[in-house]
């Protein structure tokens, strides 16, 4: 029961993740790689001020998210000043410079990893509760994201993503939206961290690598991007996917380049011929005229 | 303070090493100028690049010569495969430059892992061993590397910066990269350009990754680390200008690899995202010196102004 549980927390971890992702890289049109480090600034954080500050658990996850939050914000700020193309480029960099960062400071367990990080809830309330909390907070972002997405807030998203000279040329600050969005997705990314620390209870650099970055892009490429399943059914189809690996029984020198495979070769094949995914966005703008009809009366 | 000595030999072991990073930072260069690619699927050309010498030396056994070619074979095979069945077929469909970047970057990975799993995760070089016979030219030890990659890293430059002013092909290739409608439109052929930039992009990862591959271990994940100092030189460099990256290139593995003056080594490869960060965040547009004033400029500064141009009405 146990191993059923782990399997549907990392599985909602991941439907978070790939969620959130999408919210970046669907909705807002903004590429960059880095979320699985903002995943770690999460779990780092939330780990690190349990248990050496002994801050309450729920609050350092919060302060995981809101790290995750003002990380990304930095990362975008210098970046999209600039051009979109860069806030990829720096991401490239921010992630593998933070990892390299967490690798030599002492605090955070080096590259040996941090360890006897608090449980949350399993005590007091047994493994069901935190699987009950993880899919709580799935089902909570799953819904976010999707008002945010058909709110106002969610059109003027798609007419910037779309044609942004257009956006600006209205009177709306794009860049600002451009971070805010960052800013929320990668906060979520970090709120996983967080829910992904106290539960495995021991968190190394190496789990946040670039594997990561292919495994959630893929997600979201693969499940369909600008939609509101596309990322779960994304986070599912590939998530099971390396079980049904695992139980090959192959050395990990071999199962890792295997799964790296797999998510790129995936997301290569999709992006030649299904670059929709397996769940199909439809067009934003396709309801626009019955709602100006709508309007006119 | 510091050994003068020991300042030389580590500008000079610096300005040795620096040789492949220029070369990469010039082959990833030359395709954004002209493509308008960040082309991040170098890494997998430079992946293929070493492990094809790696084959040649290591399982054939066969002189670092016949690698060298084979190397050049392939690197060119992976260019042009790149560009015809991945690039064309990208811009064909017209999508964004950030849809061909996730492209790039992906085929990256999937060299990456396929590598790790025909050859594993650990370091390898080309030869069996890194030991360059070293020479005491004055106080300052120069190893036998040294001066083949200084020179053909030189000789490789000129070559290109010749082709570049010389050639038809080097002339449509700047007429492309400035505006590539308007080349269209006087009979240049954009296609067979970004296959010849391309090719010589190809060229010039093949000659970086045999130095780097005769001097450091690799590992399959090697190349991306290697891109990004090559971004950080080609936006420092100022993007679009080929020589301003080579020379960021030069003063950037210079201040690396000089840092262990002042720095613990361990944090040595952290510097590159220093750069990185500084190089986008205060130089986007490249360092620029100021410029200096020609004969020409201080002439047409001292002329009086022309007359401005009648109204459009008057005109009329």
């Amino acid at each position: 029961m146990e191993y059923l549980y782990g399997i549907v927390i990392i599985v909602g971890l991941y439907v978070i993740l790939a969620t959130s992702f999408n919210l970046i890289i669907g909705y807002g049109g903004l590429v960059s790689i880095a979320h699985p480090v903002f995943f770690a600034l999460g779990a780092y954080t939330s780990a690190i001020l349990s248990r050496d500050f002994h801050v309450p658990v729920l609050l350092a996850m919060l302060a995981g998210f809101f790290v995750a939050l003002v990380a990304s914000i930095a990362l975008a700020l210098p970046s999209l000043r600039v051009s979109g193309d860069y806030l990829l480029i720096a991401s490239i960099g921010f992630q593998l410079g933070v990892l390299e960062l967490i690798k030599n400071v002492r605090f955070t367990g080096g590259p040996g990893g941090f360890t006897n990080i608090p449980p949350f809830l399993i005590r007091e309330f047994g493994r069901e509760s935190y699987v009950l909390l993880v899919l709580a907070v799935v089902a909570a972002v799953i819904v976010l994201v999707w008002w945010i997405a058909r709110s106002d807030y969610g059109r003027a998203m798609s007419a910037m993503r779309d044609d942004e000279l257009a956006f600006a040329s209205v009177g709306r600050d794009a860049m600002w939206m451009k971070i805010a969005i960052f800013g929320l997705g990668s906060g979520l990314a970090g709120l996983a961290g967080g829910l992904y620390a106290h539960y495995f209870r021991f968190i190394t650099p190496e789990q946040f690598e670039i594997l990561q970055s292919s495994a959630i892009l893929t997600m979201v490429v693969v499940g369909g991007m600008r939609t509101t399943w596309g990322p779960v059914v994304g986070a599912l189809l590939l998530q099971a996917l390396p079980q049904a690996i695992s139980f090959l029984q192959l050395p990990p020198s071999v199962l890792g380049p295997i799964q790296g495979l797999l998510f790129t070769g995936l997301v290569l094949v999709f992006m030649f011929f299904r670059p929709q995914g397996l769940v199909s966005a439809k067009n934003v703008w396709r309801a626009a005229p019955a709602a100006k009809a709508r309007g006119a009366r | 303070m510091q050994d003068i000595t020991i300042i030389l030999q580590i500008l000079w072991t610096s300005i040795a090493t620096s040789t492949y990073d220029v070369l990469f930072a010039v082959a990833f260069a030359l395709v954004l100028k002209v493509t308008r690619l960040f082309n991040f699927a170098q890494a997998a050309i430079m992946t293929i690049a070493f492990y094809t010498a790696f084959v040649v030396v290591q399982w054939l056994e066969w002189p670092a010569c016949v690698a060298f070619i084979a190397m050049l074979a392939t690197t060119l095979a992976a260019s042009y495969a790149l560009e015809r069945i991945g690039f064309e077929a990208l811009r064909a469909r017209g999508v964004s430059v950030m849809f061909v970047f996730v492209f790039t970057f992906m085929v990256s990975e999937f060299v990456a892992y396929l590598a790790a799993l025909v050859f594993g995760t650990w370091p390898q070089t080309i030869f069996p061993t890194m030991f360059w016979p070293a020479t005491l030219v004055g106080d300052i030890a120069v190893s036998g590397w040294d001066l083949p990659a200084i020179g053909s890293t030189a000789a490789a430059l000129a070559a290109y910066f010749g082709f570049m002013r010389f050639t038809r092909t080097g002339q449509f290739m700047t007429g492309v990269a400035d505006n590539p409608d308007l080349a269209a439109l006087y009979g240049i052929d954009k296609r067979k350009i970004f296959l010849v930039t391309m090719l010589i992009s190809g060229a010039f990862v093949c000659l970086g990754m045999f130095l780097y591959g005769t001097r450091a271990q690799v590992l399959p994940e090697t190349g991306l680390s290697l891109m990004l100092f090559a971004v950080a030189a080609t936006i420092m460099g100022g993007i679009g200008n080929v020589g301003g990256a080579a020379i960021a290139a030069l003063i950037l593995a210079v201040i690396q690899n000089a840092s262990i003056l002042v720095i613990p080594s361990e944090w040595q490869g952290f510097l590159l995202y220093v750069f990185l960060f500084f190089a986008i965040v205060f130089f986007p547009n490249g360092l620029r010196l100021p410029r200096r004033r020609s004969r020409f400029s201080t002439a047409t500064r001292d002329m009086p102004a022309p007359p401005a141009a009648p109204p459009a009405e008057s005109q009329a």
